[in-house]
């Protein structure tokens, strides 16, 4: 098992334990919480790849910065939005939010 | 346009054939809102083609033949199809009496029409009408006299169902226009079997080669039939007749007059134009020596049971074109043209008459007219009853010699059977024509008199207007009374060419002798034993006015009721069009057509239902989706 397969199965577990959470879970700052496992997971992915296939270019540590920038900005979105849905279900239940359907 | 002037003859007969269409074109694009223009422009149109009319006929009086004028309009190989005029002397009477018919009406309709809110309308109509018909007379092909023909038709459509706002009218139009294009349709396939079997449409030519028998015997009577199809539709022969009388329920008895005088006898004029041809053809003659005796006979009957008085001479015209298609078809050519000329003089009278009386009393019913003092009006009274003496055939009148012409005619066929039937329908011809003029003539007090329409101010028709109305009246009563007498002078000015080229008039000719005199003496007394018969019933100081028909309440229903065609025809309508062809057009429609597109419809909206379980507002099971697809979508791609 090399150096590569360890990290990715890190990500992969990772990502897995993300979906899980975010597929699970009602509440709806678990599931934000659970989509930042599954960015990490990614993140690793990429770094791992750039690390042990392509040590020079910095592509991947880039993306991972976005990655980073990205889950930042929709921390800050989701955050307003349950905060908002709270406002008016006095829920943060995500069943509870299926009367926001037409 | 020196060429023109230069012909005389072509000048006039071109601007009979296109200066009322000037005028309907100038008075429907110009002068709508000018109802005294419009008049004088389409009085004008219509005098002026009278006027060439009068200047053609005495012109080619002496001609040595017929004068052809002739553009080729559709050359294809060896057929041509010409487009012009034909002046022969069949084609100028003809022009002549349509050209003072129309004049006479136009100017009486300066009276009838009078503060019509369609008076210029009215007026386009009337010269439409006067430039189909007077193109149509002098048509030197079938071809460009079956298409005035239509335009006759159309021109009729507009005419009846000028009072567009009434339902009737509008029905009485519809029905006039449905079921002359009936005959029509017939006619077309005329022309056609003529062109295929013959290859020319040319009116001249296509006699010359029926005589000389030219033509094979099959396509004649073929061909001839089926123009004789158009005859019965054009002319109200029997199975297509019931539309003449609804034709009265239209606008006005000027439009009823024309369509008594001139367009109706469109139908005997067609088949006197290609008489000889119709005569290469002896079945196609029987046939229409049948059709024409049961139309004058039905209508007779009908006649007999109506009180409204355009509706009797609405029959009495339909009884008169019957007589005038069985002197045709017994192979009196000149008593059938002679008949129609005579007829288009008084018939023309008699509507007239009938318009002044309308117009005045505001009623159609003859017992009204009667009962409302109808008999004080001296000029229509007078003028009526020397029309109804001329459509009996008494004596010094018009009606008289032609219906002894036809009588004459029907005499010469072997078979005596149609000259019964012919002095039989003299017979009610008179008794029917006189019922009417008693019932004006003695009204009976006994029945309620119904004085409240009486006397509120009709003083006012006696201006201007009223005059306008009398004058062609009392013109048409003084040709009635002197027109008989050019009989001989018009048969030789008729017959001259095609006695000496065709021999057609031998029939006729074999029945001057002491037979002709028999004839003439029951034909006279048929007539006025009519007379005598109606003035018995209605006439006399303790008549009761009540027909012996009243004795007969079933025979009279069944005549009232048009001996139940037009229920027949409803019939007929409802089982074949609308059972039988609406039907199957509907479930076309509705399982082929509109099921396919529902079908398409249902598809669509059923898939989409079906996929619609993905949108459930589940945001998790949204997203379980999304990664099983996603999981698919791997595993398609790196298996």
């Amino acid at each position: 098992m090399n150096a590569l397969t360890v990290y990715l199965v890190i990500a992969a577990v990772l990502f897995s334990l993300g979906l899980f959470g975010v597929l699970m879970r009602r509440n709806l700052i678990a599931m934000l919480i659970s989509l930042e496992l599954m960015l990490n997971g990614a993140s690793i992915n990429f770094m791992a790849f750039n690390r042990f296939l392509a040590p020079e270019p910095a592509v991947g540590q880039i993306v991972t910065l976005f990655i980073m920038g990205l889950a930042a900005a929709e921390a800050a979105i989701g955050l307003s939005i349950i905060l908002t849905l709270f406002r008016r279900l006095r829920s943060i239940n995500i069943e509870r939010a299926r009367r926001l359907g037409g | 346009m020196t060429w023109l002037l230069k012909d005389p003859v072509l000048l006039a007969a071109s601007s009979c054939a296109s200066l009322p269409f000037i005028a309907m074109a100038v008075i429907l694009i110009g002068t709508r809102r000018n109802p005294k223009l419009s008049a004088a422009i389409s009085i004008g149109a219509v005098a002026t083609a009278l006027i060439a009319s009068l200047y053609l006929l005495v012109t080619l009086r002496h001609a040595p033949g017929p004068v052809e004028y002739e553009v080729a309009w559709m050359v294809s190989s060896d057929i041509h199809i010409p487009f012009g005029f034909l002046l022969d002397r069949l084609s100028l009477l003809m022009l002549v009496i349509v050209a003072a018919i129309s004049f006479l009406v136009q100017v009486y309709s300066l009276g009838y029409m009078a503060g019509d809110p369609g008076f210029s309308r009215y007026y386009a109509f009337q010269s439409l009408f006067a430039w189909a018909m007077m193109t149509m007379v002098i048509a030197p092909g079938m071809l460009q006299l079956y298409v005035f023909w239509e335009l006759v038709g159309l021109a009729s459509y507009l005419l009846i169902g000028f009072y567009y706002e009434k339902w009737s009218a509008s029905q009485a139009g519809k029905k006039a226009f449905v079921m002359t294009r009936l005959g029509d349709i017939g006619f077309f396939l005329g022309i056609i079997t003529v062109l295929l079997g013959f290859g020319n449409l040319g009116i001249l030519d296509m006699n010359e080669a029926a005589q000389a028998n030219r033509i094979p015997q099959q396509i004649v009577t073929l061909g001839a039939l089926l123009i004789f199809c158009g005859v019965m539709g054009k002319s109200a022969q029997f199975p297509l007749l019931t539309w003449l009388p609804d034709a009265m329920e239209g606008p006005t008895p000027v439009s009823a007059l024309l369509h008594s005088a001139t367009m109706v006898a469109a139908g005997v004029y067609l088949m006197g134009r290609i008489f000889p041809f119709f005569a290469a053809s002896p079945d196609a003659m029987a046939v229409a020596l049948v059709i024409g005796t049961i139309t004058m006979l039905l209508s007779s009957t009908m006649a007999m049971a109506t009180y409204d008085i355009k509706q009797v001479w609405a029959y009495s015209t339909v009884s008169q074109l019957g007589f005038m298609v069985m002197g045709l078809a017994a192979g009196g050519y000149f008593a059938g043209v002679f008949h129609l000329t005579t007829h288009a003089g008084f018939k023309a009278l008699l509507f007239l008459c009938s318009g002044i009386f309308i117009h005045e009393y505001h009623t159609n019913d003859m017992r009204m007219i009667g009962r409302q003092g109808g008999r004080r009006m001296k000029v229509p009274m007078i003028c009526m009853t020397i029309g109804a003496l001329a459509l009996a055939g008494v004596f010094p009148f018009s009606g008289f010699f032609s219906k002894e012409a036809v009588m004459a005619a029907l005499a010469g066929s072997s078979n005596k059977l149609w000259l019964a039937a012919g002095l039989f329908g003299a017979l009610l011809t008179a008794y029917y024509s006189f019922r009417l003029i008693f019932f004006i003539l003695f009204p009976k007090k006994d029945a309620a008199p119904d004085d409240a329409h009486h006397g509120d101010g009709h003083g006012e028709h006696h201006g201007y207007t009223y005059w306008a109305m009398a004058w062609p009246v009392m013109i048409l009563a003084g040709v009635t009374l002197v027109l008989g007498f050019s009989q001989h002078w018009l048969e030789r000015f008729l017959t001259e060419w095609t006695a000496a080229a065709h021999g057609v008039e031998a029939s006729h000719a074999g029945v001057h002798g002491i037979g002709h005199y028999v004839v003439l003496a029951t034909a006279v007394s048929m007539g006025l034993a009519g007379i005598f018969w109606a003035y018995v019933e209605f006439g006399w100081k303790r008549a009761k006015q009540e027909g012996f028909l009243r004795r007969y309440p079933r025979v009279e229903a069944f005549f009232a009721r048009r001996w139940y065609l037009d229920d027949l025809y409803r019939l007929l309508l409802d089982a074949l069009v609308y059972c039988g062809l609406t039907n199957a057009f509907t479930r076309n429609d509705r399982r082929v057509i509109d099921g396919g597109i529902d079908g398409i419809c249902r598809f669509t909206v059923g898939s989409g239902r079906s996929l619609s379980f993905l949108q459930s507002g589940w945001l998790q099971y949204n997203l379980v989706i999304m990664v099983a697809g996603v999981g698919l979508m791997v595993l398609f791609f790196v298996l």
